[in-house]
C-alpha cells in the first residue's frame, strides 16, 4: 500500500513537471501549464499556513516542557494573536495595524540590520584569523578598496583614481567572476530540475 | 504564443533535451563503475567526518533550508537542499537526536518534515520521526534568522548545514553556529551571500559546488551522471563565451 501510494506521488510529480516544462514550449499545453502554476500558488498559501501552525506548535511545546528560554516563545505566541486579532479586526493597511508594524517589526528588524553591519565587519577581520592565504588577502584588498572608492575619504574628499579602480574592480572581475559562478548556479538547477522530473530526486514521500 | 515565441524558445527546448541526454548516457555508462575520482572539495570531506562524530557525541546536525521556497529561480538550490537533507537524515539515523531543519519559507518546511519522515521511514525507524524536526523560524529574513540562531542555541547543535536561498542575514545564523563551536558548511545561489559565506563560514560551497552535493555524498549514479554533465556543458560555454570574446576582438561579431 505504501509503496502504491509512493508510485502514484512520483507519477504525479513527475507528469506535472513534465506538463509545465512543456507548456513552455508547446502552445497547446500553456494553459494547463497556467492552471498548474495557480494551484501551486493556492498550495503554497496553504503551506504558509502550515508553517504559521507548527511555528507555534513548537513554541507550545517549549513552554509545555518547561525549557530555558520558554519565556520568549509564550512572548510569541501572545504577541502572533494579538498580532492576528489586530490585524484582523483593523484590516492590513488599518492605522492601529500600521503603528504595531512601524513600531514593533520595523524597529526589531532594523536592529538586527545593524547587529549584520557589525558582524559581517569582524567576520572580514576574522576570516584572517583562520588562515592567512593569498585569497583571504585578495578578499580583504578588494573589499578595503571598494569601500574607499565608494566612501570619501575625511579630509581627502573624493579621490579619483580611487573611484577609477572600484569601477574597474566592479566592472570587469567582479562581473566576469559574478557570471562565471551564475553560469555554474544556473546548470546546477537545470540539473536537479531534471533529476526531479526523472524521479531520482524526490523531496516528497516517494 | 505565437510562432516567432516559439522560434525563439527553440535553442532552450534543444539545451534542455541536450542536457536530459547527456545524464542519460552518462547513467548508462557509470552504473557499473564502482571507482570515481572527483575533484576534492574539502567542505564534504568535513561533512562526513562531523555528521559521524554528531552521531558519537550524540548532538544535533541543524540543517537551514533559506527562504526560497519550490518555484521560481530560487528552486533550485532549495530542492537541492533537500535531498542534501535526506542524506544527512539517513546518515544520522541511528542517532538519538535526529537532525533539526529549519527554513524561511513554507512549502520548504513542510517539504523538509516530508524529507525526515521519507528517510526514516526507509531506515526502519519511522518512530525516531519527529515532526517539528523540520519548522518554519520565520518568514521575513530576519525573523527567520533569528529563528534558526535560537534553534541552534537551543538544540545541542555540533554541525551547521545553510544550503539554500539566503540573503545576508545567512552571516547571523552563521555566527550563532560559530558561537555554537560546530562546523559550518554554507552554500548558496546568491551571489552575495556567497560571499558573505566565503569570508565567515569555515567550509563555504561557491558556486555550482553547493548542486554537486549528491554526487559527494553517495545519493546515487544519477547525480555522478549530472554532475558530469553540468562539467561538460560548463566547458563548452566558457568556450562559446571565450569564442565570441575572440570574434568581437577580430571584428567578425
Amino acid at each position: 500500500m505504501k509503496s502504491t501510494f509512493s508510485i502514484l506521488n512520483v507519477v504525479i510529480a513527475c507528469s506535472a513537471g513534465l506538463v509545465v516544462l512543456l507548456g513552455y514550449f508547446i502552445p497547446a499545453l500553456a494553459n494547463i501549464r497556467e492552471i498548474l502554476l495557480q494551484w501551486a500558488v493556492i498550495l503554497a498559501g496553504f503551506a504558509l499556513l502550515a508553517g504559521v501552525i507548527n511555528l507555534l506548535s513548537v513554541h507550545f511545546k517549549k513552554i509545555g516542557k518547561g525549557k530555558i528560554g520558554g519565556i520568549y516563545s509564550l512572548i510569541l505566541i501572545l504577541s502572533f494573536i494579538a498580532a492576528v486579532i489586530l490585524f484582523g479586526v483593523n484590516g492590513p493597511d488599518g492605522s492601529w495595524s500600521m503603528l504595531l508594524f512601524n513600531s514593533v517589526s520595523v524597529p526589531v528588524e532594523s536592529t538586527l540590520m545593524a547587529l549584520l553591519t557589525v558582524v559581517l565587519a569582524y567576520a572580514a577581520i576574522r576570516s584572517l584569523r583562520k588562515g592567512v592565504s593569498w585569497y583571504s588577502i585578495l578578499f580583504l584588498v578588494t573589499a578595503i578598496l571598494v569601500l574607499l572608492g565608494l566612501a570619501p575619504i575625511y579630509g581627502l574628499g573624493e579621490i579619483p583614481a580611487l573611484k577609477e579602480l572600484r569601477e574597474w574592480i566592479n566592472g570587469v572581475p567582479i562581473v566576469a567572476g559574478a557570471r562565471g559562478i551564475l553560469i555554474g548556479v544556473a546548470l546546477g538547477s537545470i540539473a536537479a530540475g531534471l533529476r526531479i522530473l526523472m524521479g531520482v530526486d524526490r523531496p516528497y514521500s516517494g | 504564443m505565437n510562432l516567432n515565441e516559439l522560434v525563439v524558445r527553440l535553442p532552450d527546448a534543444l539545451f534542455i533535451l541536450v542536457f536530459l541526454g547527456m545524464i542519460i548516457v552518462f547513467f548508462f555508462l557509470g552504473r557499473k563503475r564502482t571507482i570515481r575520482k572527483f575533484r576534492e572539495i574539502p567542505a564534504f570531506a568535513h561533512l562526513k567526518r562531523s555528521v559521524g562524530l554528531s552521531v558519537e557525541a550524540g548532538t544535533r546536525v541543524h540543517f537551514s533550508l533559506g527562504r526560497g521556497g519550490i518555484s521560481g529561480l530560487t528552486a533550485g538550490i532549495g530542492l537541492v537542499g533537500l535531498t542534501l537533507l535526506d542524506r544527512i537524515a539517513r546518515a544520522t539515523s541511528s542517532s538519538d537526536r535526529p537532525p533539526v531543519a529549519t527554513s524561511g519559507e513554507g512549502t520548504l518546511a513542510i517539504l523538509s518534515q516530508d524529507v525526515l519522515q521519507s528517510a526514516y521511514r526507509n531506515c526502519n525507524v519511522e518512530g525516531q520521526y519527529e515532526p517539528d524536526a523540520g519548522r518554519l523560524t520565520g518568514v521575513t529574513p530576519f525573523s527567520y534568522a533569528a529563528g534558526a540562531m535560537a534553534a541552534i542555541k537551543d538544540e545541542q547543535v555540533s554541525t551547521n548545514i545553510l544550503l539554500g536561498n539566503f540573503g545576508s542575514e545567512a552571516a547571523l545564523i552563521v555566527d550563532a553556529g560559530e558561537q555554537s563551536g560546530g562546523l559550518i558548511i554554507g552554500g548558496t545561489d546568491n551571489i552575495a551571500t556567497q560571499a558573505v559565506l566565503y569570508a565567515m563560514a569555515q567550509e563555504p560551497l561557491i558556486g555550482e559546488e553547493a548542486y554537486a552535493s549528491g554526487a559527494y555524498l553517495g545519493a546515487g549514479p544519477a547525480h555522478i551522471a549530472s554532475l558530469r554533465a553540468q562539467d561538460i556543458l560548463r566547458w563548452v560555454i566558457a568556450a562559446i563565451i571565450l569564442l565570441g570574446a575572440l570574434a568581437k576582438l577580430v571584428g567578425l561579431l
